[in-house]
């Protein structure tokens, strides 16, 4: 049967012993009637009769320029453009990385050439994960954060080889460093073919399906506490202080200054919501990030302690954190309102006056959270009467992360253009994947986009017909920074 | 330009490689999945069919001859009373090479198979015989021999940086081009010391040499072509192509450089000091130029694309077009015959056309 549309590629990638042969003989075995090509690294084990398995050496065609976005795999060009000679169409192909493979230039593979192009198109990468060893690829492997945010589906494997509350923050780190991607827990690659296979990855037009409950909203800072505080100056304190060192007498491994098991403390409602306590000691325990003698602070006055009135404040604060910081030296004084103070410390300890002008409830938001924070009214410290962490806006551990961006409004299609171009040339290295929906003043259809490193490719697709013209877009890289992000993606609104 | 079907046979799958005996009394046809066809020139009937390889064949070579090829076919509707009597011309060795890591030879007149050389798990991708025959060069991943003409081991070489990608004998026969992700590399004849070995910075797919041995050119993934003379080391680089160029083919006279890479087949005017400065003749198909195939020893060029078309053109005329024919599928391979009165056309789904073409 002669049939033109493109032959799907399924990518599957993760490190040795993560579980990826397993998985490729689970398709293998389960696929009936389909007529499927293996492509699989020169260690693969794959053995299913009547399959077309084709050892490979991962060639990698790089660039003398030396962009990395310009590399491509040869040996997938050479393989593939074998493979296409035959009178017989094939159902699929399935790549097996070794676990050292970047999986960048295989996807670009599918950009760049013409040939390869027109008669394939890369499905989707698919990165097992081995839940119990990756954390130790993570620290030292760049190849393992790769793959994880090139993924569009990851497969949580080996789960019974760890503890609830270990997959639990492990998925929560891994989530962070890529939102868009469909994360699966799987014991012995056990998951439905369906999760791997046609799953869209690379689909302008699925790209809509992109969920922006997997944006989780991220803020510039990571922690606030509502504090009602009388009129004057008081003492606002960083650091641990030998006066109030049995404040933490109270059980916590960390040295930090929030009450953090306590029952008032809330968060943001994620997707993916685990065990808070545990998940925030651990998040607590890292180290600081940036400089270790700065830490951003913002006070907003808040009417009261309305959810209403906090995420007004909250929003407040956000835009403060953009603006240019006001340094603050130790024994100087802060004004609440709309500044962001980079208040400098010594050793991580730093004592400052906080002028208050009114009686009232105080929002106090730190840019890190782990820093102890504690208000002094007259000689006694003055506890939060609410208090709330915040998704980081960097990953402490990872290079990678995601940067999700949900604006409303209409972009002008000029600056958009300008914005993606310039974002691209200087970015595009550190850029994995991105994909979005986007609504461009003008079109009444919406531009769907998506790209890796800076190959780029967007469409029009459907009519935004009643749907409220919105724009949802996700970045996956390495060393995002997610303010200029959003502050540059804000600028191209009409 | 008249082009007539002469005969037609069909292969079970993709015929990827196809090549006319040197005295053009047989056309061997190699399908993608395996066997390899040996047909009569004269009316297509089936002589032979080889087993070929286990997974697939890649790609066939005959061994050259000092034999004259058989001059002129008969012009006349019916074929002469001693054509089925007349012995086969015996003598005739083909070689392939395939997926299984093999180069074969065969006795085509027997159609046995004589001789294996191993060349390790790879497959072997490109076979090319020395032009006086004495030396058939095999390619298989990174891994480059040289066979004797009984597929013995006369020398293997240092593999290459990367897979070779193609391989070609310099037509006065003293080095053989070997390309790879990097560069090119001629490997000498008789010392089989690198002669020179040139630089370039990407993917090559395809390599040829003029009759005259002047130029060495590269079709390339980035897209372009690369034009070396290696006597002075005189490098030119044409790009501007949609696609990667994985056709090339000479004229006799070294003039036109005939490429594919997009909707046209491209001409690039060699003569002198190159194409440098020169526009090239652009020769329009609809849809992406896929093979492209001058004659032996007159002018006509034959392209051929996706959409199935076949053209037959000739560069230095007024009005360039000759002849047009459509084919049902698009043609994976063009070769002339020896005297350049026949084209055989090998297609995506296995049919094998002899056209005959006449003035």
């Amino acid at each position: 049967m002669s049939n033109d549309a493109p032959i799907p590629v399924t990518v599957l990638t993760g490190f040795l012993g993560a579980g990826k042969t397993t998985l490729l003989n689970r398709i293998l075995t389960e696929q009936h009637g389909k007529k499927l090509a293996v492509i699989e690294n020169e260690f693969g084990e794959v053995g299913v009769d009547n399959q077309l398995v084709i050892q490979s050496d991962e060639e990698l065609f790089e660039m003398n320029n030396g962009c990395i976005c310009c590399s491509v795999r040869g040996d997938l060009i050479r393989i593939l453009g074998r493979l296409m000679k035959r009178k017989d169409r094939l159902d699929g192909i399935l790549i097996e990385t070794t676990g050292l493979a970047d999986p960048g230039p295989v996807a670009q593979t599918f950009f760049t050439d013409d040939e390869m192009r027109a008669k394939f198109r890369i499905d989707g990468i698919i990165t097992v994960v081995d839940t119990k060893h990756i954390l130790q690829h993570l620290g030292d492997s760049p190849e393992a954060q790769k793959q994880i945010a090139f993924a569009d589906v990851l497969i949580l494997n080996k789960t019974d080889l760890v503890s609830p509350a270990d997959l639990d923050r492990l998925e929560a780190r891994i989530h962070k460093m890529n939102s868009a991607a469909k994360i699966i827990r799987a014991q012995n690659a056990n998951v439905p073919l369906e999760a791997v296979l046609n799953v869209g990855g690379f689909n302008l037009s699925r790209a809509t399906e992109l969920n922006p409950a997997f944006l989780e909203p991220e803020y510039p800072f990571e922690w606030a506490g509502a504090y009602p505080l009388p009129i004057g100056t008081h003492e606002l304190v960083i650091g641990h202080c030998h006066h109030d060192e049995h404040e933490h007498e109270e059980g916590h491994e960390c040295t930090c200054g929030h009450d953090h098991a306590h029952g008032e403390h809330q968060h943001e409602e994620h997707a993916h919501d685990h065990d808070e306590g545990e998940a925030h000691d651990h998040d607590h325990c890292h180290h600081h990030h940036g400089n270790p003698d700065e830490l951003d602070v913002v006070v907003m006055p808040v009417k009261s302690l309305d959810e209403k009135d906090l995420v007004t404040a909250r929003d407040a604060a956000v835009l403060t954190f953009s603006d240019w910081e006001n340094k603050v030296k130790d024994g100087d004084t802060l004004t609440p309102g709309g500044t962001l103070h980079r208040l400098l410390l010594k050793d991580g300890h730093g004592h400052y006056k906080l002028q208050i002008p009114h009686e009232g409830h105080f929002l106090v938001f730190e840019g890190c959270g782990e820093d102890p924070l504690h208000i002094h009214v007259a000689g006694d410290t003055v506890k939060p009467v609410w208090q709330k962490d915040f998704q980081h806006t960097h990953s402490h551990e990872d290079a990678v992360s995601s940067v999700g961006i949900s604006e409303p409004g209409e972009l002008d299609g000029k600056k958009l253009n300008d914005w993606i171009g310039k974002l691209l040339k200087e970015k595009g290295a550190d850029i994995y994947r991105m994909k979005g929906v986007l609504a461009v003043r003008g079109s009444t259809k919406r531009l769907v986009f998506q790209g890796v490193h800076m190959l780029f490719d967007a469409k029009f697709d459907r009519e935004w017909a009643g749907a409220p013209r919105t724009n949802t877009l996700v970045f996956i890289g390495k060393n995002l920074d997610r303010a200029a992000l959003n502050e540059s993606f804000k600028a191209c609104l009409s | 330009m008249n082009l007539t079907k002469h005969w037609a046979s069909v292969l079970d799958d993709y015929v990827i490689d196809l090549a006319w005996s040197p005295d053009g009394t047989q056309l061997a046809a190699a399908s993608a999945s395996g066997p390899v066809s040996i047909f009569k020139a004269h009316d297509g009937a089936k002589l032979h069919e080889l087993p070929g390889h286990e997974n697939g064949t890649n790609c066939l070579a005959w061994r050259p001859t000092n034999q004259k090829p058989e001059i002129s076919i008969q012009k006349s509707a019916e074929p002469p009373l001693t054509s089925d009597l007349r012995p086969l011309t015996s003598g005739f060795t083909l070689a392939t090479g395939g997926q299984d890591g093999k180069a074969k030879l065969w006795d085509t007149a027997a159609g046995q198979h004589t001789a294996t050389a191993e060349l390790g798990s790879a497959w072997v991708e490109h076979l090319d015989w020395r032009p006086d025959g004495s030396i058939l060069a095999a390619s298989a991943g990174r891994d480059l021999v040289f066979l004797n003409a009984d597929a013995s081991l006369r020398h293997r070489f240092k593999p290459a940086p990367k897979t070779l990608s193609a391989i070609a004998w310099q037509p006065k026969g003293g080095c053989l081009a070997a390309a790879y992700f990097g560069g090119v590399c001629l490997w000498d004849a008789d010392d089989f010391i690198a002669q020179k070995e040139f630089a370039y910075g990407n993917g090559i797919h395809a390599l040829v040499w003029s009759p005259d041995s002047k130029w060495l050119v590269s079709g390339n993934q980035d897209p372009s072509v690369h034009l070396w003379v290696p006597d002075t080391d005189l490098e030119l680089n044409m790009s501007g192509y949609e696609g990667k160029v994985k056709e090339l083919s000479y004229d006799h006279t070294s003039r036109w450089l005939a490429t594919g890479g997009g909707k046209d087949a491209c001409l690039w005017d060699c003569a002198g000091a190159g194409p440098e400065g020169r526009d090239p003749l652009m020769f329009p198909h609809d849809t992406k130029v896929c093979a492209v195939a001058f004659q032996h020893s007159h002018g006509v060029l034959a392209s051929a694309s996706q959409d199935g078309v076949l053209m037959l053109w000739s560069p230095e005329r007024k009005q360039p077009l000759r002849a047009t024919v459509k084919m049902p599928s698009p043609a994976t391979k063009l070769c002339w015959s020896p005297n350049d009165e026949q084209l055989a056309i090998g297609s995506e789904k296995g049919a094998v056309y002899v056209l005959k073409c006449t003035d």
